[in-house]
């Protein structure tokens, strides 16, 4: 079982690669909606396995708020203000895709390496999922700083939270239940007022690019 | 002497299948945009066509070009060998003959990137260069692929690698052996010359790669280059098949009865993996020139992962 969630830690770990070599926002969203997937069936995983050995089924419950909140709703939302919003590829980065998939590889292995020299954490061998699901945090931290654009933005707030929930959800088998939901509740409100932002900075400034935020209107 | 029979069968079975599996791409493909498409076995017309008819040469191309068609069929017919078919027969296993695929499809290429630059014609010389670009792109993921799995089965061997996976329960799973077959997917596709990459039905200026560089063939040159394309494209599938999916385990008989079954299990896979990437290929788009070295970058880190999983692993 924990080969099963080894592999898919690492299939967490594959699509925030795959999100920072995108460069168009609809595809964005999808891989966002395709790594929630990933993360709620590990959910479902450990939901089965702590209700079969203990009889607890918060983990369960999680994984059903995680699908219908993370893999239905919220994609929806982005996209419905992604159709009101001009449609525009990504032209611009700060740096050019293979460079910023070669850093996120190297925020990988600095990942590795931290994990690896603390003492305590592992029995001999190190844990894959712990240095994979980090990284995805660290991997969301770096899509959020690298876009323009205020969508590109907020996708990179989701990943680096699904990578909080992914790690706390596969590494200690669950957060008590009552955490878990304020973090999901907290994490909707701030999307759904991102969402209105982006309408708003669209209104204003007939365009989501950030940089053009720097000459302030009233 | 039974070994010698094996491998004539083998080399029969990968140059007869080859063609059909183009077939099988192209009509998912056509079935898909609601053609009916040519039948699957239209490309053996071609080819009995085109062995038929004379060769059309330049008066300024040298030895390079003539001999060209003859060592592409040759070293796709090398590449077969080297990469068995069923895992229930040891073929010539010595050491190294993982690079030895690899450097034998490298030797292709160059003969074909030089001969697109020896007849002076305007569109080989760009094809040439597009292919450089390509394959020197992609070779490095390619050999960290093979070295990854060649580390878990300690040898570089071909038929070691196939006969490790075989222990393993369902590879696949695996997290080491996932990453390296999603890496030797897109590897694939561009060796193939498959859309994301190179789009191999149009003979338009701005898309074509592999294309560009067979413009100038004719006859039965044509139909040798031609052959020795997907003869490359079922090796590599073979490859992808034998050591990701191994189905030997699932076999418990002995002697010839194993053989049939174990080729007849290859097939199916084969045709599996060829719906796969028709799929992967109708639906995606052509990716621009420059865009491509971002695939070889996310293929190229994949392997690597595969390659960090391992050393975190150990298996």
């Amino acid at each position: 079982m924990t080969n099963f969630l080894d592999t898919l830690s690492l299939l967490v770990l594959l699509t925030a690669f795959i999100l920072i070599a995108n460069k168009r926002i609809k595809s964005y969203i999808r891989t966002f909606r395709l790594q929630s997937l990933f993360i709620a069936i590990g959910a479902g995983i450990i939901g089965l396995e702590s209700f079969a050995q203990e009889g607890r089924f918060d983990a369960l419950i999680l994984s059903v708020i995680m699908i219908i909140l993370k893999v239905i709703y919220i994609p929806n939302l982005l996209d419905n203000t992604y159709a009101h919003v001009d449609h525009t590829v990504e032209k611009d980065f700060f740096l050019n895709i293979p460079i910023l998939i070669f850093i996120s590889f190297l925020l990988f292995l600095f990942s590795y390496f931290s994990f690896s020299s603390i003492e305590g954490l592992h029995e001999g061998k190190v844990n894959l999922q712990m240095i994979n699901l980090v990284s995805v945090v660290l991997i969301g931290l770096f899509f959020m700083i690298t876009r323009k654009k205020a969508i590109g933005q907020i996708v990179g707030f989701l990943v680096l939270e699904n990578g909080l929930f992914a790690t706390a959800m596969f590494v200690t088998q669950g957060m008590p239940f009552i955490v878990d939901l304020g973090i999901f509740i907290d994490l909707l409100t701030g999307v759904l007022i991102m969402g209105l932002m982006v309408f708003k900075i669209n209104e204003k400034f007939d365009s989501i690019d950030i940089n053009k935020m720097k000459n302030l209107r009233g | 002497m039974g070994n010698f029979i094996y491998f004539t069968i083998q080399i029969m079975m990968i140059v007869l299948l080859a063609p059909l599996v183009n077939g099988i791409i192209k009509k998912i493909k056509a079935l898909t945009q609601k053609r009916t498409g040519a039948p699957i076995l239209q490309m053996y017309f071609d080819l009995y066509k085109l062995l038929k008819k004379s060769v059309v040469i330049s008066q300024t191309s040298s030895w390079i070009y003539h001999v060209t068609p003859y060592l592409v069929f040759a070293t796709a017919l090398a590449a077969a060998l080297l990469v068995p078919v069923s895992t229930m027969v040891t073929p010539t296993s010595f050491p190294g003959d993982g690079i030895m695929l690899i450097y034998i499809f490298v030797l292709t290429r160059f003969f074909i990137m030089l001969a697109g630059l020896d007849t002076g014609s305007t569109f080989g010389g760009m094809g040439s260069s597009r292919e450089g670009m390509i394959s020197s792109l992609i070779e490095p993921s390619m050999l960290i692929s093979l070295f990854t799995i060649g580390l878990i089965s300690k040898s570089t061997s071909i038929y070691q690698m196939m006969s490790t996976a075989k222990l393993l329960e369902i590879p696949l799973v695996q997290p080491v052996y996932l990453m390296i077959f999603i890496a030797l997917l897109v590897i694939i596709i561009a060796e193939t010359s498959r859309i994301p990459v190179d789009d191999p039905a149009t003979h338009l200026e701005l898309t074509m790669v592999h294309e560009a560089m067979m413009l100038e063939y004719s006859g039965r040159h044509l139909a040798l280059m031609e052959l020795g394309a997907v003869i490359k494209q079922l090796v590599l599938i073979t490859l992808l098949a034998n050591v990701f999916l191994p189905h030997d385990q699932l076999i418990h008989l002995t002697g010839m009865g194993a053989l049939i079954l174990s080729l007849l299990f290859y097939i199916i896979k084969v045709i599996l993996l060829a719906v796969l990437i028709a799929l992967i290929e109708v639906n995606t788009v052509k990716l621009r020139l420059f865009s491509v070295p971002n695939l070889a970058a996310l293929s190229f880190i994949l392997s690597f992962l595969g390659f960090i999983n391992y050393f975190l692993l150990g298996r």
